[in-house]
């Protein structure tokens, strides 16, 4: 850090946001680091403000009380909804509620860099700043997986797959800003894991009464591919009467269900760069988001990457904050001149 | 010293993304002018322009002095002048077969003593298919649905039409789907509504289509990129084409397209005085060709402008192009009435 940036630390907190479909993370210059689920729900009416006791509820106290609020959630695919406000509002609710979580002291400016979904960035770029720029003082947006990368100083032939909620986000680093042809994005994730799931379970169980919401509580516990000895069981109310289900193959087929895209995308990412670069690309593939968590999903990826000579794929240790770290990291590489108020 | 220079190389990758970063995020905000590298830019920009004036200048000499002589003159105030609309005198040289009905001016309901009933409004693209995007990340396909309905709610009100739309929300639907759509609910009439998108002109311009052979280049590329969606064959192409030939559709779909690039054009530019008439046109688009009753593909606007973009986004402005479009339905319908 210059000398100049640490004389005016003080006066200055940066913060690295990550924006995502399901779970939203800063990191702040403070040490705070604090994560929500991307969830923003609003009082239906009178009653329900009473109920609730506030204006808006973040997460899973929102998700608690779903009942009695308009929920919603920002970015579902990726994307800021168009046309609906609520969407552009919800995003800067949570904004203004993650930066108060990072608990700025009075008087302090935010220097913001805020990691958002490789689509949003695409279509909602000014949406997002003006969401964000009522409460930093200086703003920079970039996209999540190259958040990811920088914060892992993964700046040259590297290529990261952050696997999100709404979407699967694939960006390869070769020592520049990347630019569009080294992004790509599918819609295979999370949430497509939980419709595939939610359909397996009704398929096989019409009987059993349940929602998305267990079924992603479901996922986030058990999610695995490939073989696993352990028995899956979960409970789920069939007439009232909680009953024991075996949900292990369900998992197993709703998991697997993004890998062919998977593979695909990552193999067209490979191939489209430089050939002569691509083997150190190959050992250099870093799995992130939520996604990344599901077991034996590296080893997978790995393993069908083989035909194609040896690679290695790591997961980063820490999913939910690789995001926001990296953000934070870049804010405070930032040289100060490029930091302009708003 | 391995080590030290290949931190100070690292370094200098570091540097390098961190200017990106910043530049990228100049260009969301579409400013450059008191950034710190922006000034490069101008300076470039500058010399371009400069370099631009000297160049019309030569050009406007040389119209002066070498005459017709000067070829590559011509060409280029050929291409600027050139008038895209194509007159009704013009449409009846080319289609011989069609000249006897071009005596015949009226509507199909005139010709065969029947009303229009039902009429089919398509909004353009939807679901996976975005169709344009703006630069603020307005979606085609949400302003065509919007518009869509706008102008069922306002044809409703008449209580003498039965409104259909192709599709009701955000949903996928392939071309030839819309298309057996239109023959199954028996539509009398179809208007396909979409969105310009012209990336290198800060204009915006007001056309209307109808089915038809086209030679021009720029027409064919919009045509293959509307098509897309389509699953037809060639074979199938050339067969509904035949089929075209023996309907009265292409000159009912002239005047309709006529009286909605009217009502489009003259409402818009009065409004904003910012708009291009590129007047009728006859393109090969697969749902104006499959559509066996009058049909028309009308482009209300251009997304790529940016000030066009935002008015977009205005309730006020999507009523108002579906007023015009209503209007422009009520005309080609009332034309046929009126000469009875």
């Amino acid at each position: 850090m210059s000398q100049a940036e640490t004389q005016k630390e003080g006066s200055i907190l940066f913060v690295g946001i990550d924006l995502g479909t399901s779970r939203s993370s800063i990191s702040s210059s403070n040490n705070t680091r604090e994560w929500v689920e991307s969830y923003v729900g609003w009082p239906k009416d009178f009653i329900s403000l009473q109920v609730v006791g506030k204006p808006v509820l973040f997460g899973a106290e929102a998700l608690k009380n779903r009942l009695s609020l308009d929920l919603c959630r920002p970015l579902e695919r990726g994307i800021i909804k168009e046309g609906i406000e609520k969407s552009e509002e919800a995003v800067k609710e949570i904004i203004k509620h993650l930066i108060e979580l990072a608990k700025p002291s009075g008087g302090q400016k935010i220097y913001a860099v805020v990691g958002v979904p490789a689509d949003t960035l695409k279509v909602n770029k000014l949406a997002i700043r003006r969401a964000v720029s009522e409460f930093a003082h200086s703003l920079m947006v970039v996209s999540e997986p190259f958040a990811v990368a920088y914060g892992m100083n993964l700046l040259n032939n590297s290529l990261v797959i952050d696997i999100g909620a709404g979407t699967t986000d694939f960006c390869i680093m070769h020592g520049t800003i990347p630019s569009e042809e080294d992004q790509k994005t599918i819609l295979n994730a999370g949430d497509y894991i939980d419709d595939q799931l939610y359909s397996y379970l009704s398929e096989k169980y019409p009987n059993a009464r349940f929602n998305k919401n267990m079924v992603r509580q479901f996922k986030e516990q058990f999610s695995f591919v490939g073989d696993m000895p352990d028995e899956i069981k979960v409970e789920i109310p069939v007439d009232g009467k909680p009953v024991l289900h075996d949900i292990k193959n369900e998992i197993r087929r709703a998991c697997e269900s993004i890998l062919p895209a998977l593979v695909e995308a990552t193999t067209e990412m490979i191939a489209r760069f430089d050939p002569e670069f691509q083997i150190k690309i190959k050992n250099n593939i870093v799995l992130a988001g939520g996604g990344s968590l599901i077991r034996g999903l590296r080893e997978y990826l790995q393993d069908s990457l083989k035909e194609y000579g040896p690679c290695s794929v790591t997961s980063v240790n820490d999913p939910l904050f690789a995001g926001s770290d990296g953000a934070l990291k870049l804010a405070l590489d930032m040289p100060s001149k490029y930091w302009e108020p708003l | 010293m391995i080590s030290l220079l290949h931190q100070k190389r690292e370094m200098r990758v570091r540097k390098t993304i961190l200017r990106g970063v910043y530049e990228d995020n100049l260009r969301i905000i579409g400013k450059g002018g008191n950034g710190l590298i922006s000034h490069r830019y101008y300076y470039a920009k500058k010399v371009l322009l400069t370099l631009c004036l000297s160049l019309v200048a030569l050009l406007v000499h040389a119209n002066y002095v070498t005459g017709p002589f000067f070829q590559e003159r011509q060409l280029t105030a050929g291409l600027i002048t050139r008038d895209y609309r194509t007159t009704p005198d013009e449409i009846s040289a080319k289609t011989d077969d069609y000249r006897a009905f071009m005596k015949n001016p009226g509507s199909l309901s005139r010709v065969f003593g029947l009303e229009v009933r039902t009429i089919m409004i398509d909004p353009g693209h939807g679901g996976a298919d975005s169709g344009t995007i703006g630069k603020m990340g307005t979606r085609e396909k949400d302003l065509t649905l919007d518009i869509a309905k706008r102008l069922r709610e306002r044809l409703l009100k008449h209580g003498k039409y039965h409104i259909v739309l192709t599709r009701e929300e955000d949903t996928t639907l392939s071309l030839n789907r819309r298309v057996t759509m239109a023959i199954a609910n028996k539509a009398d009439i179809f208007i396909s509504i979409h969105l310009n998108y012209l990336p290198s002109k800060p204009i915006n311009i007001i056309e209307t289509y109808y089915f038809g052979p086209s030679s021009d280049s720029k027409i064919l590329r919009l045509a293959e990129q509307e098509n897309a969606g389509s699953e037809y064959g060639l074979s199938d192409f050339r067969d509904m084409i035949e089929k075209l030939g023996r309907t009265l559709k292409l000159q009912e779909s002239r005047d309709f397209a006529y009286s909605i690039q009217k009502n489009l054009f003259v409402n818009i530019k009065k409004e904003t005085g910012n708009a291009y008439n590129f007047g009728v046109k006859r393109a090969p688009f697969v749902v104006l060709l499959g559509v066996e009753v009058p049909s028309v593909l009308a482009e209300v606007s251009c997304l790529s402008n940016r000030d066009e973009e935002m008015k977009m986004n205005t309730a006020s402005h999507r009523e108002n192009i579906a007023n015009y479009l209503e209007a422009g339905i009520l005309d080609y319908l009332r034309k046929g009435d009126s000469k009875l």
